[in-house]
């Protein structure tokens, strides 16, 4: 049987590559708290090798090279991270310590007698391919949920050397709690057309009519700073899958409608009628957002 | 000490046109310095002029990366001067090659104390080229910086991450992938263009690692929902709203 890595940055969030992993002996290197080498021990992974828990000033990049030893070592068919930041890293470190090859959006996974058979998007999801990779291969892609509960298996504690350099000298918590969009129902994203700050009021005002999450296109948390990152949805950003999907002001550059493919009904409210969202819209509500979007929001309470 | 910032010159995939088998065809797509990473030449500069320190632009490509266009773009937006490695079947190399060798120019430019990184390519969109480099120098890597300010050998690094801020403290070489908003990148002007010709380009000899071994079994245009694409005229707001929330009912949406 093939076997798989999965490394873990202190984030149980791993869902989706367990189930990349599936037919796989799946073994999960788990960096940061006992707590999470105990969550994933329990979330359907055949074994756990834990690096200790690490001093509070040590920031979890510093395992990259214990990380990399490990994974080196065993040198499974197939390694598998999350594209979160910290995870990113650890997959770099096993990325140029085992020579792997490394791909990024890949939908499905097969390995076969010495080879991995990938799905993939490519140059940000204007294609995809299917690839044959012979020798080692890493995957980065969206974690998913957190694991489910099930029996535990063993948690194998490792010591490990940190690597010196970087020391966490303060942390301060964001002043809202992060959302997780990949998980919302409802998302209404804001992009360009709305002018100013002031007047995302109009586009939470629906948000709340619709049950819905607060979104934006990438300007308004990138360039304009009136979001905040976890609420970006675009091909660097969040990917999301809800059942309703309200694009206000967005015009539809794939840089962002490649993060909402997966939504099951789009809106898409534009002055524009000739903009590109429209070709991928289910509804395509053609005018002035500052008049539709109130409009809208009275309709629905 | 000299900073290096690592770019790419690279065409914008929305430019590219797809054909029905999934061919992917860039010849009406510009390339360009990639938009991620003049915001780390931005950072970059801002810090080399606070330490009296040379900013010093690397990057690998085919021969366009060398072409007299490439080199204005990026010399233009603040480099000192550039290190290059140029190859003509590098097209389609992925993060970890890339790595390998921008790792090989980093030793050849010599006294390199800290390595900037944009958050990622606007072709590729990996978010890895960074972590790998700092792998194959034997360096820590930090990415999402929002910002870098102190002295050689003592950086203050402030990073975002999902549950807030982080404040670092860096003594030794490091590579830092910079946060898309650390920074917004200057437009250069026509002073800026005119210098850009006349600062030094090196052409650096690496040992270019060969392409892994993928073979292409099948490309496909990207699969999307069928879309209804049902246009409602917003003349008549209170209408337009009316009929959406209708539909959006008899879809049982909401």
């Amino acid at each position: 049987m093939s076997s798989t890595y999965i490394l873990v940055a202190d984030d149980a969030r791993i869902g989706d590559l367990l189930t990349m992993a599936s037919g796989s002996t799946t073994t999960a290197v788990v960096v940061g708290r006992r707590e999470v080498a105990d969550r994933v021990a329990a979330g359907g992974v055949d074994s756990v090798i834990w690096l200790g828990a690490p001093a509070a000033d040590v920031p979890l990049e510093a395992y990259g090279p214990a990380v990399a030893q490990v994974v080196a070592e065993a040198a499974p068919d197939l390694v598998l991270a999350a594209t979160r930041p910290a995870d990113r890293v650890l997959a770099g470190a096993v990325v140029a310590a085992t020579g792997a090859q490394v791909f990024t959006m890949v939908r499905s996974v097969t390995v076969s007698d010495g080879s991995v058979e990938l799905g993939r998007d490519v140059f940000g999801g204007i294609a995809q391919e299917v690839v044959r990779v012979t020798g080692p291969v890493v995957l980065v892609v969206d974690g998913g949920p957190d694991v489910t509960a099930g029996s535990a298996v063993e948690v194998t504690e490792r010591a490990a050397e940190v690597r010196p350099g970087v020391t966490v000298v303060e942390e301060q918590p964001a002043e809202r709690a992060a959302v997780d969009l990949t998980r919302a129902p409802r998302i209404v994203t804001a992009g360009r057309g709305v002018k100013s700050r002031d007047d995302l009021a109009l586009v939470d005002a629906l948000a709340a009519a619709l049950g819905a999450e607060s979104a934006c296109s990438r300007p308004l948390a990138e360039g304009l700073g009136w979001y905040t990152h976890d609420r970006y949805v675009g091909v660097t950003g969040q990917h999301v899958q809800p059942e309703l999907y309200v694009a206000v002001g967005v015009s539809g550059q794939l840089q962002h409608v490649v993060g909402a493919r997966g939504a099951g009904t789009v809106v898409a409210i534009n002055a524009d009628k000739d903009c590109p969202y429209f070709a991928e819209a289910d509804y395509c509500v053609v005018g002035d957002l500052y008049a539709l979007v109130p409009a809208l929001t009275e309709a629905l309470s | 000490m000299k900073i290096a910032v690592a770019y790419k010159w690279a065409p914008n995939p929305q430019d590219a046109s797809v054909s029905g088998s999934g061919a992917v065809d860039w010849s009406r797509a510009k390339p360009a310095i990639s938009e991620y990473d003049q915001v780390a030449i931005t950072v970059g500069r801002g810090l080399a002029d606070a330490l009296g320190a040379e900013l010093v632009g690397i990057s690998v490509g085919t021969s366009e990366t060398g072409s007299s266009m490439a080199r204005k773009a990026a010399l233009s937006r603040g480099l000192d001067r550039l290190a290059i490695v140029t190859d003509d079947d590098w097209a389609g190399a992925d993060a970890g090659r890339t790595a390998r060798v921008l790792a090989q120019v980093v030793e050849q430019v010599g006294e390199v104390g800290l390595v900037l990184t944009g958050d990622s390519s606007v072709d590729l969109g990996a978010q890895l080229v960074g972590a790998v480099l700092g792998a194959e120098l034997g360096w820590p890597v930090v990415t999402n910086v929002t910002s870098v300010a102190g002295a050689a050998g003592e950086l203050t690094v402030s990073r975002s991450r999902e549950g807030g801020t982080q404040s670092l403290r860096v003594t030794g070489p490091v590579v830092l992938s910079v946060a898309p908003d650390a920074a917004i990148p200057t437009v250069p002007g026509m002073k800026d263009i005119l210098a850009a010709g006349k600062k030094p380009t090196d052409v650096v000899e690496a040992a270019v690692p060969p392409p892994g071994s993928v073979e292409v079994l099948s490309t496909a245009p990207p699969t999307l929902k069928a879309r209804k694409t049902l246009v409602i005229d917003g003349s008549d707001p209170a209408a337009a709203a009316a009929e959406l929330v209708a539909a959006l009912r008899a879809d049982t949406v909401i």
